[in-house]
This record gives C-alpha cells, structure tokens and sequence, in this order.
C-alpha cells in the first residue's frame, strides 16, 4: 500500500480525535465536571497565630431572637433588633423592655433621646422608652436600610440598595445624599455587592462609611466630600477579602476601628490610620460560612457581637 | 494621502482608547491574595462595541482583498499573507471568537428562541462570506477563516484520498451542521464552539483534552490538507451550496485550458474536477436507470433518516443539560445527597421545584422529537443525493476547480503557464 505508514498514522490520530470527542461530551453532563475550579481552600488563613489576638471572650447571652439582625449600644443599653421586635438589654443580661414591629428590623441605632429602628424600606422613630413617634417611609422601591447613625441633629442611611447614604433631619425630612464620588481621579462611588453597608461616627464626630467592593473605609464630610480613605484587601488575616468586605463596623474609644467580615466571619481591630492592630476573635470563634456578626462598643472599650448563627450576644473583653 | 494616514491612525487610537474605557469592570474581582488563581473564563470577555464593528469592517476588508486577489490579481502569495493577517488577527488576538463558522448556532438559536435577539455584528460575520461566496467562490476560506489559515499552513505532504471515502467523509459535516442546529435551536449547546479544535491554542488555555485534539487535527492536516475543513466544518457546507452558484470563480487558467495537466495535482484538496472521459459519456442507458432508481429512493432515505431520528431523540436529548439534569434526578433521587455534584446541588439550592424541572425537561424533549425527525430527514434527502451524484454525468471540457470544494487557495493557478 502506498503511504502507509501516513495511513496508519492518520488512523490513529482519527481514533485520537473521535476518543477526545466522546470523552469530553461525556464529561460535560451535570454532576460529572471535575471538581469546582473556581474553589479556593481558605482554610489555612482562617488559622490565626495567637499572638495576633488581643482580646477574650468574657461572657455571653443567649437571645430570645431566632434571626437577631441588628445591635446598638447607647447609655449603658443594648438594642437589639431582629424577627419582628427589639429588645432593649442591660449589658448584665437583664431584659428591660421588648417592642413589637409589624416588619422584620434590619439594623438599630440607639441616639441620646431616639431610637432609630431601620427597615428594609422604611424607619421607625421610637423615644427612649420605645414608644413610636414617627415613621419614615419616603424610600425607593430598591432601597434596602442596612445602616443608621446621628450626628448633630442629622440622620444618616446606609442605603446598600441604592448604593448611597441618605441624609435626613431629625423630623424625617431628606437633605440630601452622599453617592461616595468625590472627583476625577476617585468616580468609584459606593460599590455594594451584597446587602452589607455600614457607617458609624467616631468620637470626634467624623461620618465613616464602608466601602465594601473596595474593601476601604472612607472618611466623608457631612457634605458628601471623601476626606480621607483607607483600603485593606487581602486574604491574610491584615486584610479584608472576598467580594465586599468589611461587612460592619464600630469604634473604640481610641478612635480604632472594630470590623467585623462575613465569609471567613473574623472580628479585627485596626489603628485609627488604618493599620492592622490585632484581632478580636478568630474565624473558629464561628459557624462555617455563617453570618458577620453585628458590633456595638461600650464606653470601656469592650465589643460586643451579635452572632446570628448562634443567637447569642458575646461580649469580647481586651485581655 | 499622508493626511488619510493621520486621520486613520487618529481614529484607531481613539477607537482603543474608547474600549479600554468602556471595558472597566462595574465591580473590582474578589480578591483573594496569594494562593489563588482565578479559572480562565470559557468565553473571552465581550468587546467594546466600536471594536466588534471594526472587526465587521476588517471582516469586509479582508474577504474584498482575498476576492480581488482570488479572481483578478491571481495572486497566491497575496491570499498566503491575507491569511496570515486573518489567522493572528481573526484567530489569536480576537481569541477566535466570533467566528463565522460558530455564527451558524447563533442563527439557529434567534430563529427558534424568541427569547434570543442575534447581534447585528454577528449576523454579519455569517452574512458577509456567504454574499461574497454568492459572488466569487469561497475566497473566505481562502484569506479570511482562521482555522482554514492555520491548517492551510501546515499542509506538508499532502495525499490524495480515494473518492469514496471523500464521498463518504464528505457526509460528516452535514450531520455536525445538523445537530449544530438542533442543538442550538433547543438551547443545549454551541457544540461547533465547544469542540472547536483550534479556540483553545488562539486563547493559549486550553484543557489537556482539547489541546490534544487540536494537535491531532493539525497533525492529520499535514497529511491530509485542511482536514477541519472538508470533513467536520458545518459552515463549510453553506459556502459549498453558495459557491456551486457562484457568479464569478477562481480559474486555473486565466484564458484558455492548454490541457497541459501540470495542475492535475496541484491542489491538496482533491478539488479539481479532470475533463471527462468520452467513453464515460456514451454509456448512458445504464446511467440513466441508475439515475432514476436513485431519484425514485431519495424520498424513502428522507423517511427513513427521519424515523431513524426521531427514534434516537430521547437518547439525543440527554445533552440537554435539563432534561440529563431532570433524568438524573427522578432516576436517582439518592443524588440529592451528593455535595460534590454542583449542578444538582445548585438546582436544590435554587429553590425550584422538581415537578418544574421535569416540565421543562419534556417541552426540551418535545422540540427534539420534532427537531430530530427534521434532522433525520435532512440526513436522509443528504445520504440521497450524495448517491445520486454518483451517477450524475457533467461534461467537462477542462482542468476545472470543482465550484462547491474549491477554497479558492490559488495554489494551481501557479502551476498553469498559460498567462494572460
């Protein structure tokens, strides 16, 4: 035969090309793909050397809560929030008064003469005693509440659905928006992948807010104008990771920084400039892939988490 | 002239410019730090639409250039180059993606999902090199395919393959054309893209698998020219049916055949027709009976391809990621508790309803039933006329390129010392 070597050769590489064709079409049915390649073994960083944690847990309370959302500290009270209802505790464990709502509460802020319950659509003003005495329902369709805090008189929304902060005056009425772009160089705005958006004042009275898909906190005026930033992105245990991270946050009376990340759930605490200080408590504090924890401070410093997967206030004490 | 050149080059840098804007992506990636490398995504990541019309205009460019240079400037070496461009620029830096031969799914798929709108730019990349193969043969093979230009350059020791196994082979891209169509058309799959065996090396990330195949077509092109092309490309058979009614087409000689036979075996592809042997032409009675026989028989194939297809759907079906997905699931319950399956558990974790699922499942089944008689009769009235042709007599005067297989290479029309 002529060419046969070329013959026996193209044989084969028929047989190689019809061998390739079968075997990839029957690996391509659902449920027989190699495994997940876009999975990324985190666990050796959710093991935190010792020494890095600076902190212990002291106590904790189990919560009459089967889903609690929210936690403010304000004159030696807890409010939590959660189901349909918030529930102002003593820091001792002692339930001081229960407030039913008619929706679930997405988050609390706890003011010197208000509390401010916040909705996925709406907020409730209620008096220190938790009575209501205004309701706030001049939101958008996409609005959803994830944050509150007061300053001077003004109140200021975390709207992760809108991906802005909304300023409002104590009477409810809107004054304006902070959209997170401040100039040419910095047009990122607020990048919110998930419903996880938080902002707090620190001692001195500065507005802070997360930018989670940068995984930076900003320092904005009242006005709206980003005065300073600081950005942490990593999976180390000096970072934030994933898509959209720092998930809360609170400060210290030093003015450091207490965060609290959802994925890998690790509560740190970093130096007003930003630097990594050392951490609360680490990911095996947590359920697997459970919720972030909510914090509140109290006046000595201590930090108190809401831990939703396991339904329990825990109080973290400096060691 | 230099100020078209400036203005040209001005345009360009804009027109990149513009898409690297437009690129940025809406949401910064996860970050992960060390340790992590993200997967490469299946599909290369859309273009900027300035850039997907430029690469329509290139399209343009490219196919008038290889018609000029196919049917009046004879130039093989200006087709070689034109080729070459089309492979780096069509192949590895548009990742080879859209393609002109994957546009046949694209078609498909906005002719029967309503819920599908084909992109203007992709229905021009599988418009254009039919129009121009309407008008001047597959010069499109010729300078503008990437996967043609590729194998078109390995081509080493070419052999000539018998005719009936040419015949034979030559039925494989109807069949691939056909599921091509029933599978895009029920929403299965792209599988001209998925087993395109040449995506993975422009992108340079293929699987082991694919990258295998991709050798071995290369390899078997060395031998047997253009490979792909003639025995597995489905656009190849559109151009084919374009290019046998084709106004104008690549000639070996440029005026009169001096019936020198130097380009008897100039062409890799076995795509020169010989003039036709007298006695041949006298034996006509048995011919035409033959003929008639195999006329009479094409219905019958069409029915029989048609039953056989319809007959085969539910095994066809199972490509179908939701009815294998709905299979599975009502077949073996007990893999619901299988964690490392992702499909199932996404579907549970979807919140879906089983008895949704299998609905789903049985409206795919249902258009595969009718898709698949289609089909079968397609391949039938195919396996038909192939036979038929067999015993169709055309005269033939001259060395002649055979209209439906030339690609339009220009290779023989060096071997011809006839000159104009």
């Amino acid at each position: 035969m002529k060419n046969k070597g070329i013959v026996i050769f193209l044989i084969i590489l028929s047989l190689i090309i019809v061998g390739v064709v079968v075997l990839d079409y029957n690996a391509s049915k659902p449920g027989m793909q190699p495994a997940n390649p876009y999975e990324f073994n985190v666990d050796p960083f959710s093991k935190i050397d010792s020494a890095l944690i600076r902190y212990k847990e002291s106590r904790n309370l189990a919560l009459n809560f089967s889903e609690p959302t929210g936690i403010s500290f304000r004159g030696n009270q807890l409010f939590v929030v959660g189901d349909q209802k918030m529930q102002i505790i003593e820091p001792a464990g002692k339930l001081m008064k229960e407030v039913s709502f008619d929706q679930k509460p997405t988050c609390v802020y706890a003011s010197t003469d208000e509390i401010f319950v916040g909705f996925q659509k709406s907020i409730a003003v209620l008096n220190r005693d938790g009575v209501k005495i205004a309701d706030w329902n001049s939101f958008s369709d996409s609005t959803v509440i994830t944050s509150i805090a007061e300053q001077s008189g003004t109140v200021f929304v975390a709207d992760a659905g809108k991906r802005i902060v909304r300023k409002f005056n104590l009477g409810g009425k809107p004054q304006g928006e902070i959209v997170g772009k401040s100039g040419n160089d910095q047009i990122h705005g607020f990048i919110i992948p998930s419903p996880y958006f938080d902002l707090a004042f620190n001692m001195d009275g500065e507005l802070w807010v997360v930018n989670p898909g940068k995984h930076s906190l900003e320092n904005y005026t009242v006005d709206g104008k980003l005065r300073t930033w600081w950005q942490a992105s990593s999976i180390k245990i000096e970072g934030f990771s994933g898509c959209c991270n720092p998930a809360h946050f609170a400060f210290l009376p030093d003015g450091s920084f207490v965060t609290s990340e959802k994925g890998m759930i690790r509560i740190k605490t970093y130096k007003p400039s930003g630097e990594f200080e050392g951490v609360v408590a680490a990911p095996s504090k947590f359920a697997e892939d459970g919720h972030a924890p909510d914090l509140a401070v109290d006046n000595q410093g201590n930090i108190y988490a809401l831990d939703s997967d396991k339904k329990m206030l825990r109080l973290f004490v400096k060691k | 002239m230099k100020n078209c050149i400036k203005i040209s080059l001005i345009f360009i840098f804009l027109l990149f410019s513009l898409a690297g804007m437009t690129q940025q992506q809406r949401f910064p990636k996860p970050e992960f730090g060390n340790g992590y490398s993200q997967p490469t995504p299946i599909t290369p990541e859309p273009r900027a639409l300035a850039l997907e019309y430029t690469d329509v205009v290139v399209l343009l460019v490219v196919l008038s250039l290889a018609s000029w240079m196919a049917i009046r400037k004879r130039s093989r070496r200006g087709l070689l180059w034109l080729s070459v461009f089309s492979l780096i620029y069509f192949g590895f830096y548009r990742n080879g993606c859209i393609c002109s031969v994957g546009s046949v799914q694209n078609v498909a798929l906005t002719l029967f999902d309503p819920g599908y709108a084909i992109s203007i730019t992709t229905l021009l990349f599988f418009l254009l090199p039919l129009v121009f193969t309407l008008y001047f043969g597959r010069t499109f093979c010729a300078g503008a395919c990437p996967l043609g230009a590729m194998q078109d350059l390995l081509i080493i020791k070419p052999i000539s393959l018998p005719e009936w196994l040419r015949k034979t082979l030559g039925i494989i891209p109807y069949l691939y054309l056909t599921l091509a169509v029933l599978f895009a058309a029920t929403g299965t799959d792209f599988i001209i893209c998925r087993y395109d065996p040449f995506v993975g090396i422009f992108r340079m990330d293929a699987e082991f698998h694919m990258v295998i195949l991709g050798i071995a077509f290369l390899l078997m092109g060395m031998f047997v020219a253009r490979a792909y092309c003639r025995f597995l490309c489905p656009y190849g058979v559109i151009l084919s049916w374009m290019s046998r009614f084709s106004k104008w087409h690549l000639s070996i000689t440029p005026v009169a055949c001096i019936q020198c036979k130097l380009c008897s075996d100039s062409c890799p592809f076995d795509a020169i027709d010989y003039p036709t042997d007298e006695k041949q032409s006298k034996s006509t009675k048995w011919g035409v009976n033959r003929f008639l026989v195999y006329a009479i028989l094409i219905p019958l194939w069409i029915f029989i391809g048609g039953f056989a297809g319809s007959r085969a759907h539910t095994w066809i079906s199972k490509a179908n990621p939701t009815v294998y997905l709905a299979e599975l699931l009502v077949s073996n319950p007990e893999v619901r508790n299988d964690q490392k399956n992702l499909d199932v558990q996404a579907f549970l974790s979807s919140g879906k309803p089983l008895e949704t699922l299998v609905k789903e499942a049985t409206v795919i089944r249902r258009k595969f039933y009718t898709g698949s008689w289609i089909a079968g009769g397609f391949m039938g009235l195919v396996i038909g006329m192939t036979l038929l042709s067999q015993v169709v007599y055309r005269k033939k005067a001259d060395y002649q390129p055979h209209k439906g297989n030339c690609y339009s290479c220009g290779r023989c029309m060096n071997f011809c010392p006839v000159k104009k």
